[in-house]
């Protein structure tokens, strides 16, 4: 046999095999460094479907930091523990994800989350204890007492399942229990496939479920400097800066979540929205909260990287006397209601007599919004959101109950 | 004077070279019928147009099965027949391409993206199985340029089942280290099987060609057999599914297939190489 044909042969063979090696080694380290077959197959074996089917849902992903990291589908969608399990092409994965899923890897951000009143509270505020477990109910109650234990809110069987699934449960489902034990979705904030910092940040994330008239949140921001700036600079902005290392040279103007959870400057992130809040301003009687002194001055710390002390002084000052003008004028509304039902002439249930929607409006609108706006910057809702329609129900309160007296002969 | 008549018989059917790539083909058209239920069904049929090459394969087997038995006596209709379904095999492998060629890979020319892409090149095998349709009625079958035509498509075939092999077992994360062994092994056939066209062999070299082409059909059976007990294993609702979401069991007979092929090719080509030697 001759020689050349078969150098020929083994040189092509050879070569061949050592460029197969250097095609492998030439693919992205995310899918050869995978622990498992299954893992390398799940990022791009769910894409190839899926980028026809549903397009959106992988370019947000492949945007994301998770794919940045390496984190491929499989990671999110393996069934977490008590979660249904559904064969899916040849994967078992979940498909409604939770926090549980999440958690497995950002278990001490669950945790802050946990003991937030986005968690359990936020459920109980619509659906009472309803769906939560004891042992839920029992862990939210030590953090935010009070506020777990309660039966479900009166409009739930005054507006119907429907009004509280395509209503209330939107937004107040961020503390759903979910089957697996765990409770809330984080993607309620960071959104599905994007898992997105940048996203959170925003303040009209928030705005999601904090704006309206009980809860003007967003509105009051946008009102404020802080929002002003916002819109003039958003673009200059890094928004996408890695949580533990944020500074003002990246967000240089604040968002929601700058100051009420970031970790600017060194400070302590937290994904508790409240652990920088001093008192219940949602309530219709504020009163401080239990760790007002602590929670103030990490508010006030956070002020300061911006801000001098004296203005942050003044302003906590000025809103401080709102918070308690406004409590006056709420206690002077609850304690007309409180007479009308010692005296006999308000006996039907709640929310079942005229007056009984506009002192409700009064504290859960009116009240609240000044409050608010008193503390985030927002003049027009502190004065013509807030205080002036406060007045005029109390002028209407008086003149309700005045009429109900004289209906019932006790004036 | 029975028994000569007998051995003349096998050694006339033996040289009938023409017959065996007929066989080939019909065969392989008939096993596509499987192949493509299959692959398409992981598409769920997405297109009406992924039924075409399925009818196609079956309807196409069915007229060669039936044209092939009365090849001597009305040769033009085995001709005839033979051209309109090879020639519609090729329309179909390249239409096939280019309908393939909605696959992510062309969204983002990336290794990542080739190595998940939908088997553009996997319609080809209806190019080459038509091709051969043709070829065995354009050229006669007892000459050199048949045979290196044969090769030369056996070839192809093994390009594909290294790119194959190593884009499925990339998929896969070549997560077991015997996953290479299809990649080098097909890498060992392209290089032997392309020397005839580089360089004059003669019959020790192709006597080698042949022991490479045997191994490659034990690489292949092997690999049927850890596809199909890596399908047993895998979770998955039903036997079915696992065959079509996880090791496809029928890709690794397109070896021994191919041995077959080639086989036939090197035959034929020893065979004019002893011929010349006698001369």
């Amino acid at each position: 046999m001759a020689f050349r044909p078969v150098f020929i042969a083994v040189v092509v063979a050879f070569a061949l095999i050592v460029s197969a090696f250097l095609i492998n080694r030439a693919r992205p380290r995310v899918e050869t460094d995978q622990p498992s077959a299954t893992l390398v197959r799940a990022s791009g074996k769910c894409a190839e479907c899926h980028t026809r089917q549903q397009y959106a849902v992988v370019h947000e992903y492949e945007m994301s930091r998770h794919a940045q990291k390496g984190i491929n589908c499989l990671d999110c969608h393996q069934p977490a523990n008590a979660q249904a399990k559904q064969e899916h092409h040849g994967f078992t994965i979940a498909t409604r994800l939770t926090a549980g899923n999440c958690r497995s890897c950002h278990e001490p951000v669950y945790q802050e989350f946990l003991h937030s009143r986005h968690a359990a509270v936020s459920w109980a505020a619509v659906f009472g204890e309803k769906g939560l477990k004891p042992e839920q109910v029992e862990f939210a109650e030590r953090f935010q007492p009070g506020y777990a234990r309660r039966p479900p809110h009166p409009f739930v069987a005054l507006e119907g399942p429907s009004a509280m699934t395509s209503g209330c449960a939107n937004c107040h489902s961020i503390g759903k229990p979910n089957d697996d034990g765990t409770i809330g979705t984080c993607t309620s904030c960071h959104t599905r496939h994007t898992s997105s910092v940048a996203v959170a940040r925003l303040p009209t994330t928030c705005g999601q479920c904090h704006m309206g008239p009980d809860h003007s949140q967003l509105e009051i921001y946008e009102e404020s400097k802080h929002g002003l700036m916002f819109h003039a600079q958003e673009r200059q902005l890094n928004l996408d800066a890695r949580p533990g290392s944020l500074t003002t040279r990246d967000m240089f103007v604040p968002t929601c979540a700058t100051c009420h959870m970031s970790g600017l400057n060194g400070q302590k992130v937290t994904h508790d929205p409240s652990d920088r809040l001093s008192y219940y301003l949602a309530d219709p009687i504020t009163r401080p909260r239990p760790n007002k002194a602590h929670a103030q001055e990490a508010m006030k710390t956070m002020c300061t990287q911006c801000h001098t002390r004296p203005l942050i002084e003044r302003v906590y000052t000025e809103a401080e006397h709102v918070v308690t003008s406004t409590n006056a004028k709420v206690q002077q509304a609850t304690d007309l209601m409180t007479a009308l039902r010692k005296d006999g002439v308000l006996t039907t249930p709640p929310f079942s007599q005229p007056i009984d929607f506009v002192y409700f409006d009064l504290w859960h609108y009116d009240g609240r919004t000044s409050k608010h706006g008193a503390f985030m910057g927002g003049a027009d809702f502190v004065q013509w959101h807030g205080n002036y329609p406060m007045l005029a129900r109390t002028v209407e309160m008086r003149a309700m109950a005045d009429e109900m007296r004289r209906r019932h002969g006790r004036p | 004077m029975g028994g000569r008549n007998r051995t003349d018989r096998l050694a006339a059917w033996a040289r009938d070279h023409q017959l065996w790539v007929e066989l080939f083909v019909l065969l392989n058209l008939g096993g596509l019928v499987l192949d493509i239920y299959l692959a398409h069904s992981q598409n769920q049929f997405r297109r009406a147009s992924e039924y075409v090459p399925l009818y196609f394969s079956l309807a196409a087997a069915v007229a060669l099965a039936i044209v092939l038995p009365v090849r001597r006596q009305w040769p033009a209709v085995w001709r005839d027949v033979g051209h309109l379904v090879g020639w519609l095999a090729v329309a179909t492998g390249l239409a096939g391409v280019v309908l393939h060629l909605d696959s992510r890979f062309f969204d983002e020319r990336t290794i990542r993206s080739l190595t998940y892409a939908a088997p553009f090149a996997a319609p080809l095998a209806f190019t080459g199985l038509g091709l051969l349709l043709i070829l065995n009625r354009l050229v006669a079958a007892d000459t050199t340029e048949w045979a290196h035509w044969v090769i030369l498509l056996a070839l192809g075939g093994f390009i594909g089942n290294f790119v194959f092999s190593l884009t499925d077992h990339a998929q896969n994360g070549f997560f077991n280290p015997i996953e290479w062994v299809p990649v080098v092994s097909s890498a060992f056939a392209i290089g032997f099987l392309i020397v005839p066209f580089a360089a004059e062999v003669g019959i020790a070299y192709l006597r080698l060609c042949g022991a490479i082409l045997v191994v490659q059909a034990l690489v292949g059976v092997i690999g049927f057999g850890l596809h199909a007990q890596a399908d047993f294993r895998q979770p998955a609702g039903s036997l079915f599914e696992r065959v079509l979401t996880g090791a496809p069991p029928m890709a690794p007979l397109l070896f021994p297939n191919l041995v077959v092929l080639g086989g036939i090719g090197l035959w034929a080509l020893s065979r004019q190489r002893a011929g010349r030697a006698r001369l």
